[in-house]
């Protein structure tokens, strides 16, 4: 990338004149949304409790005693404040499973959604600008893996490559990069032509400048707002595996497997799955409400 | 659309269909697990046995020869023998279609009929707390876990008020006869009205879980597209010429809001096909998705093939179709 | 999705001929059954599921049927005898009735065995069902109600095989041929075919010329509801919920959490039978730590069976020290028990020269996750550190088809064995190289013990070379011993006149409604 440097010193120019400047006013909108602010704030209290579990959580998690299964949560008969929310099946602390599980969640949810963008956003990349063979070899991959239902995709490379969270986060990544392709290539397509292209082109630039430095910055928040709002789709996918019995290894929980294993108990322990889906809840909303904050503020189109 | 468009379209479904075959036979080839031990079980067999049965399902040929001797049957639309139902794939398969294609359609007309009046509702009185109420919904709608939300609807209607049956599609007796097999329809044709109250009954809990999620992203996207239609110059000027609200709303800005929903409805009713496997277990509810995921288990590879493909040409044809409506509606797109 | 039109209209009218006999009275009595799993076809000699055969019974019956106390007592049958080693001889009753209104005789009979003996015989394919009839070589016609099955060798069990062998009309079988068999039902059975809504529903209703059943399985006569339907629902959580919420009357697999729930609720009952699947732990036998007996013998005291049994089974199961049922023929009923005790358990392992204790794997397949996991927390407090790891069932079943190469440590699994014989669960699990032997377990003597039993007819012989065999392996403990959990049904109050069967299928013949 760096021999292309010199000569672009003006191209340069336009790019921080087009790019900057809106993404400020644009962060000033989102600062100005308080809903989204907030939402942005809860996502960010889920990432810092992810990261200091050990700190928080009152019980081992991987750590059971059978003779509390199930024990019902503190305010209920039966159950006591050294388990505010009851026990699983196994006796271990529902609480103290679920602060650790926000690891998890939002580790799958995060790994997924950055390796889909990534390789989305190259091939996309990739396709739009530079056509003819990369483009039709790109755009018939990303209709093959569209027109593979997306869950029974995930269940068939399970099953072929095994258990394991690692496995879960590459079966995902597999197909969820196309949808930010797809986005990636329209906005390319329309990018190649404008005049800050055309002007690096006729400077010189080099394909790959032209891509990474002059189109990619550009393009970058459609990306941001598909990737959040896949991220949402990404938690629940994961839990529906664990409902189908691919999912995370023990003694590791995801909220997703704590759903899913817990629904059998529904009737009889409800808290074992309900208080975990009222964390997928609490996290996707707020993912959702913060994403939607970042379209509004971050799509030209609607801004009023 | 002209005719050689068309011939383009379908020639484009060519390298689509057999990119999935091939993906759809290598993930299978090199998943560990061997159908005829999962048929045999536990219980006696002989080694002779066990290659009789290989012999039948094919088993004994290489991997690739097994491809293309599948491929060549393809073409001639046979699929094979499913392994453990010993019978045509294509029976078993197309047995399960009507079901699944019933409650993708309920879907689908729930999420419209609550998503376009949400949607524009909220485009209209934009940041109220209509729009907010309804934001908030719609994000509780792709939020649930469908399995989780599936039960739990379960527990309140058929369990505590004993209201709605938690699994099947009609009661015995109320069996009206096949023309579409949508029970839904053929009860109607049949003028039985108790068959409809029976089927809907039925139907009503599997489709509101589907239902919501894909409501969800229709209410966003009518949202969405009705704010943009608002401020479209036209709607300006027509406000200007001092036309009632309502008749704007309904002429000339739902109108144009509407081309994107129908769109992203028809390719979410794709996905939605493929993906109710989880709310059809849940409500024991007899369609293909479930099929198919036992297939996966089961090592069933033919099943699998098969279904992949037929999801995978319906995919496409949706997608199609999509572009066909996106030109009715929108004179100024030329395909 | 225009191609299939033409198919349509096709299916239409059979689907429609098939409804059309349907009329029954108002007032009819009904029993629904929540069935976890649909039949894979309604052909009995092209299948080998059990779920699947839970439901063909209803409609088909054999020869010999079982008792709930696993005796072996005529069907269709009026008596058998052995002729020799090789020969045995059946007299069939008369004047049974198959459901198109045709006598059942020695042609069917023959007919049916030959579907199942035969190579290529089901329409070009072999019976999946062939190794359940053993080395029978030919069934030979005496006469109308007598028939001969000649066997290749002596085969001391194969009348604890016939109960698992229907018999289909020679006659319709012909005229419809084998793919139609998978969808149309004509057997002697309590219940006819009323209609199969795939993935859904089987609905059967009473077949009112039934000759009455095996008279050592009482009420003798018809079916006493009048329509019974099995309703297909798979997920745990919503066949409780059908139950509780009235919409069947029995059903399967019911969870063991949900029992004190049931037994509570005043319109809902629990029903339970022993079992006749056996848990354990293979320990891989083959490669480091449990290559060692010691090892071995730590983790059998390891693990507290009866707290298991106690809080995650309901009480519901019998411990083991040993895979064999308590009920199975050649049971030995003095096997060292090991008891729960972390002190010899790590004086075991230090005594193998592990004083700090060994890190192993257990793999388990999804619906274990529980039991393995309980198990495994117990193992790391006695100094055996165990990972749990969660497999697909099937990979997990692949994986652990040679020990000797896989590299993992130890599984959990079961055996189940309808005939309760030891040929059905002692010899695939534990006989040198056999098919269920995830240990990797190899003793000449074991071998030799099992290879002499598989022949001899003098069945005290017998029986004391499987109980010599037991005692072997219990002291070398190839597996942890866990335990034999019973069959638990969950079913309506209104329910009367059924009890689960130890073999693991409902047959309704018995049942009644209020």
């Amino acid at each position: 990338m760096s021999e292309a440097v010199p000569a672009l010193s003006g191209a340069k120019g336009i790019d921080w004149a087009l790019a900057e400047s809106p993404i400020a006013g644009n962060l000033r909108q989102f600062v100005r949304d308080g809903a989204a602010l907030a939402a942005t704030a809860t996502v960010a209290a889920f990432v810092l409790l992810a990261l200091l579990a050990p700190l928080v959580a009152p019980h081992d998690p991987a750590e059971g005693d059978l003779l509390r299964r199930l024990q019902p949560p503190a305010w209920m008969s039966g159950g006591e404040w050294a388990y505010p929310l009851g026990c699983d099946a196994l006796g271990r602390d529902v609480l103290s499973r679920m602060i650790y599980g926000t690891r998890v969640s939002i580790l799958v949810g995060v790994l997924v959604i950055f390796f889909a963008a990534v390789i989305g956003t190259l091939a996309g990349l990739a396709a739009g600008y530079l056509r003819g063979p990369v483009d039709i070899v790109i755009s018939r991959l990303v209709d093959i893996l569209l027109g593979f239902p997306y869950l029974i995709f995930a269940i068939g490379l399970m099953a072929m490559m095994g258990p394991g969270l690692s496995n879960i986060v590459l079966a995902l990544a597999y197909k969820e990069w196309v949808l930010p392709c797809r986005v990636v290539r329209a906005e390319t397509l329309a990018a190649r032509e404008t005049e800050y292209v055309e002007a690096a082109r006729a400077l010189g630039a080099s394909r790959v400048h032209i891509m990474l430095r002059e189109i990619l910055p550009n393009i970058l928040s459609p990306v941001l707002v598909v990737a959040t709002f896949r991220m949402a789709h990404v938690i629940i996918v994961e839990a529906s595996l664990s409902f189908l019995g691919l999912g995370v290894q023990p003694p590791t929980a995801s909220w997703g497997s704590m759903v899913a294993d817990g629904r059998q108990f529904l009737l009889e322990a409800w808290w074992v799955s309900t208080f975990p889906g009222l964390a997928i809840l609490a996290l996707v909303l707020a993912i959702n409400v913060a994403s939607q904050g970042l379209r509004d503020a971050f799509d030209p189109r609607l801004q009023s | 659309m002209t005719p050689l468009k068309l011939a383009e379209r379908i020639l484009q479904l060519v390298p689509v269909l057999l990119g999935i075959a091939v993906i759809a036979f290598v993930m299978m080839a090199l998943t560990p697990g061997d159908p005829v031990e999962i048929m045999l079980g536990d219980a006696r067999s002989t080694p002779e046995q066990r290659d009789a049965l290989r012999h039948d399902m094919g088993l004994d040929r290489p991997p690739l020869e097994r491809f293309f001797v599948f491929l060549g049957n393809a073409l001639s639309g046979d699929f094979g023998l499913s392994f453990f139902h010993r019978r045509p794939v294509m029976d078993v398969i197309l047995e399960r279609v009507p079901a699944t294609v019933e409650l993708t359609l309920a879907a689908l007309f729930i999420a419209l009929a609550t998503a376009i009046p949400l949607g524009v509702l909220a485009a209209v009185r934009r940041n109220g707390w209509l729009d907010r109420a309804a934001t908030i919904g719609s994000l509780l709608g792709v939020s649930l876990p469908g399995f989780w939300f599936g039960i739990l609807l379960i527990m309140l209607f058929a369990v505590h008020l004993q209201v709605l049956p938690v699994s099947g599609r009609i009661g015995f007796g109320q069996e009206v006869p096949p023309v579409t097999r949508l029970l839904l329809i053929d009860s109607l044709i049949a003028g039985r009205l108790d068959s409809f109250a029976a089927a809907l009954r039925h139907l009503i809990m599997p489709a509101l879980t589907l239902g919501l999620a894909m409501g969800a992203i229709l209410m966003r996207v009518t949202r969405t597209a009705m704010v943009e239609a608002l401020a479209q110059d036209y709607i300006v000027f027509a406000e200007a010429k001092g036309l009632s609200r309502a008749r704007i709303l309904g002429r000339h800005a739902l109108k144009n809001a509407l081309i994107p929903t129908v769109t992203v409805a028809a390719i979410e009713t794709g996905s939605l096909l493929g993906g109710n496997m989880i709310v059809e277990t849940v409500f024991g509810w007899p369609g293909l998705g479930r099929l198919v995921v036992e297939a996966i288990f089961a090592r069933n590879y033919p099943l699998v093939q098969a279904a992949v493909l037929l999801y995978a040409a319906t995919y496409v044809m949706l997608n199609f179709a999509a572009d066909l409506l996106y030109t009715a509606l929108n004179p100024r797109v030329r395909l | 999705m225009t191609a299939h039109r033409s198919w349509i209209p096709a299916l239409a009218l059979a689907a429609f001929l098939a409804l059309a006999p349907a009329g029954f009275p108002a007032d009819a009595s009904e029993l629904r059954v929540g069935y976890s799993s649909d039949a894979v076809t309604l052909d009995p000699a092209n299948h080998r599921s059990r779920v699947t055969e839970g439901i063909i019974l209803n409609m088909y019956d054999a020869l010999l049927a079982r008792t709930d106390d696993m005796r072996v007592v005529p069907e269709l049958a009026e008596s058998w005898s052995q002729i020799n080693p090789t020969t045995y001889e059946f007299k069939l009753r008369r004047g049974v009735r198959f459901h198109s209104g045709d006598e059942m005789t020695a042609d069917d009979v023959k007919y049916t065995y030959d579907r199942l003996t035969k190579p290529n015989a089901m329409g070009g394919q072999t019976s999946p069902r062939q190794s359940l009839v053993g080395p029978l070589k030919d069934t030979e016609i005496v006469d109308k109600y007598t028939v001969r099955f000649v066997l290749r060798e002596p085969w001391p069990i194969f009348t604890a095989y016939v109960p698992f062998n229907q018999i289909v009309s020679k006659s319709f079988t012909e005229k419809v041929g084998t793919p139609a068999m998978a969808t149309q039902a004509n057997g002697t059975g309590p219940f006819k075919l009323v209609e199969w809504r795939r993935g859904d529903a089987v609905i059967l209703e009473r077949f009112a010329v039934y000759y009455g059943g095996s008279p050592d399985l009482p009420p003798v006569g018809p079916a006493r509801v009048d329509r019974v339907i099995f309703k297909i629902i798979p997920e745990t959580a919503s066949r409780v919920a059908a139950l509780l919420a009235g919409e069947v009357d029995i059903i399967d697999e019911l969870p063991h959490h949900a029992i004190k729930q049931l037994q509570a609720n005043p319109r809902t009952k629990v029903l339970a039978t022993n079992g006749t699947r056996s848990f354990f732990m293979p320990l891989n036998n083959t490669r480091p730590p449990f290559n060692d007996k010691r090892v071995r013998q730590a983790a059998n005291h390891a693990v507290d069976r009866k707290l298991v049994i106690d809080r995650i089974l309901s009480g519901l199961a019998v411990p083991l020290d040993g895979i064999i049922s308590p009920q199975s023929y050649g049971f030995n009923a003095n096997l060292k028990n090991y008891d729960y005790s972390t002190d010899k358990a790590k004086r075991l392992l230090a005594e193998a020269g592990h004083p700090n204790g060994i890190d192993v794997t257990l793999d388990v397949d999804n619906p274990f996750k529980d039991q393995a996991e309980a198990l495994a927390q117990m193992l790391t407090r006695a100094g055996i550190r165990t990972k749990v790891q969660i497999w697909e069932r099937t990979a997990m079943a692949d994986l652990w088809k040679n020990p000797q190469t896989n590299g993992r440590d130890m599984t959990f699994q079961s055996w189940g064995d309808g005939a309760l014989d030891p040929v059905g669960i002692f010899v695939p699990v534990l006989r040198t190289k056999d098919r269920g032997n995830y240990s990797g377990y190899g003793n000449p003597e074991v071998d030799k013990l099992l290879d002499a039993a598989n022949t001899e007819t003098d069945t005290a012989k017998r029986s004391a070379m499987y109980q010599q065999a037991q005692a072997i392996v219990n002291d070398e403990a190839p597996l942890i011993f866990l335990w034999l959990p019973q069959d638990v049904y969950g079913a309506s109050a209104r329910l009367k006149g059924w009890q689960p069967s130890p073999r693991g299928v409902i047959k309704l013949h018995e049942a009644a409604v209020d």
